[in-house]
């Protein structure tokens, strides 16, 4: 029990009734005028922040696939509609809103306006498809994820995927660049709240470029592996990032089958195979949908 | 608990934070993040200004609501304030200094934790009055921010042989002031610093080493 100084501890006995409803009113206000001064600058702050991350997020898509300052980056905005048994899948492209049964067959499409495939904010996207798709309540259409189209001059450049993964503690975003062929161009983490020095290095190049060059075969049978990471791999693996992807992966070709597996971060191994599992999530699953979307693009 | 000290004068009030009882190396409090961040005098920066800010607020709104706060219940109450202050910071620093957040985002959370925070709500904001004790904050963040500025530029002149990430000595002298264990060397340099300075004017060395609240 910790005294207040001057004070004996005999006087710390239980409070008494009334003093407990003058501790319980002091919390009260104390916690409601915290709420407001939050709330209130949650408020304020909040636009400012998405305006920082839809930035940066920009920059990481056109550092990832490697484009020029003319190529476009279009959002590709993937719903669910959940009624009674039934499942729909809707797709937001750049041109068109497709409404598609689970097997790709499909429902509807109309064509996107303008306005809507250049607005920059998800909510004003999210918004519109409400208003297309017929639902009887709100809450069996919901956002399931996104996908992002590099379109230099009018040809598809590459994708980044949007994908998530459950970390140690919650959840970790990443950004995943992938050529027409299923091939990883690199991986960036963009959200994340591991540990410092610990599940916190899977943003460090070592980690996340040991993902870079690999086939979609090659993620199918990748796992992880708890060996040191060999010195020649790491320094191959430090130089993606200062180096587009081709020219690296034209360097240290014949060093991909060398080390099949994902090596873990040293005491983090949770992280490690949680990113590993989300990749491999990830790219079997746009994969999939790939063949599905492709036509609306 | 109610009726006010007579607070020492301002200068006393800045002053003894930077040396007398300076948080890092006089009261050695919040040993943990100083190691950790003070790896380049940008780091330590970027954290002491995020510290000082809050423990200036901290310590005022503490004075401010320890009238209708029940002294038996004072400690959640200085922790929710903390938190307010750092949630409040983590809000702003995210939006308008998205670069520097990217960098201290993950520190910034943990001074909620910060014992020197807390400390001194408990031993001056529970006993004088809103001005003070922003001086008393002030001085004390000040306290905090030089000692993180101190040995971070100590650590990244040694360990990466440059200062704010400008390249000064074309080697690295010692690479193992930058590594985790160097800081606890550089701490303790530094400190022992404090304390030699401290004899040769004349003071006594605490009994109980470091620290002058033990």
């Amino acid at each position: 029990m910790t005294c207040v100084p001057g004070k004996p501890v005999v006087d710390q006995a239980p409070p008494s009734g009334r003093e407990m409803v003058i501790i319980a009113a002091g919390l009260t206000v104390v916690c409601l005028v915290a709420a407001m001064i939050l709330g209130g600058l949650y408020f304020v702050t909040q636009p400012a922040k998405e305006h920082n991350l839809h930035v940066r997020e920009e920059t990481m898509i056109r550092g990832l696939l490697g484009l020029t300052p003319q190529a476009r980056i279009q959002e590709v905005r993937r719903y669910l509609k959940r009624e009674g048994k039934d499942t729909q899948v809707i797709y937001l492209t750049g041109k068109k809103l497709a409404q598609l049964e689970l097997d790709g067959k499909e429902l509807a499409a109309l064509d996107v306006p303008g306005d809507v495939t250049a607005a920059g904010s998800a909510e004003a996207k999210d918004e519109w498809v409400k208003k297309q798709i017929k639902v009887a309540d709100p809450e069996h259409l919901k956002y399931a994820g996104r996908f992002f189209v590099g379109i230099e001059g009018s040809q598809p450049a590459g994708y980044v995927v949007e994908g998530v993964t459950l970390g140690f503690k919650t959840w970790v975003r990443f950004f995943m660049a992938i050529d027409s062929s299923y091939t990883i161009q690199g991986v960036e983490i963009i959200e994340h709240e591991e540990d410092p020095g610990l599940g916190a290095e899977i943003v460090q190049r070592y980690f996340k470029n040991q993902f870079a060059g690999r086939s979609l075969a090659d993620i199918e049978k990748i796992s992880v592996i708890k060996d040191p990471l060999p010195k020649d791999w790491q320094t191959a693996l430090e130089q993606l990032g200062d180096m587009p992807f081709r020219p690296w992966a034209e360097k240290y070709r014949e060093m991909l089958p060398k080390n099949p597996n994902i090596y873990a971060i040293t005491g983090s191994t949770i992280s490690s195979t949680a990113v590993t599992v989300g990749v491999k999530a990830a790219l079997g699953n746009f994969r999939k949908r790939m063949n599905i979307v492709e036509k609306y693009l | 608990m109610s009726e006010h000290r007579t607070p020492p004068p301002v200068s006393t009030m800045l002053m003894r934070g930077l040396f007398e009882e300076n948080p890092i190396f006089r009261l050695a409090l919040s040993l943990c993040p100083a190691v950790a961040v003070t790896t380049s005098v940008k780091n330590g920066l970027m954290l002491g200004v995020a510290v000082l800010v809050v423990q200036v607020l901290s310590s005022m709104s503490g004075s401010l609501v320890k009238h209708i706060i029940n002294p038996k219940i004072r400690i959640p109450v200085f922790t929710l304030l903390i938190a307010i202050w750092v949630s409040a910071m983590d809000m702003i620093l995210a939006a308008y200094f998205a670069d520097i957040y990217q960098q201290v985002g993950l520190y910034v959370k943990l001074i909620v934790a910060f014992a020197i925070i807390i400390s001194r709500m408990e031993l001056f904001s529970m006993k004088h009055s809103v001005v003070p004790c922003f001086w008393d904050g002030l001085g004390m963040g000040l306290g905090f921010l030089v000692g993180l500025v101190l040995a971070g530029a100590f650590r990244e002149l040694l360990g990466s042989g440059s200062i704010f990430g400008i390249a000064i000595l074309p080697f690295k002298p010692l690479l193992l002031v930058v590594l985790p264990a160097g800081g606890f060397f550089t701490i303790g340099l530094i400190m022992a610093l404090f304390n030699w300075v401290d004899v040769k004017r004349g003071h006594k060395l605490p009994s109980g080493g470091g620290g002058a609240h033990g």
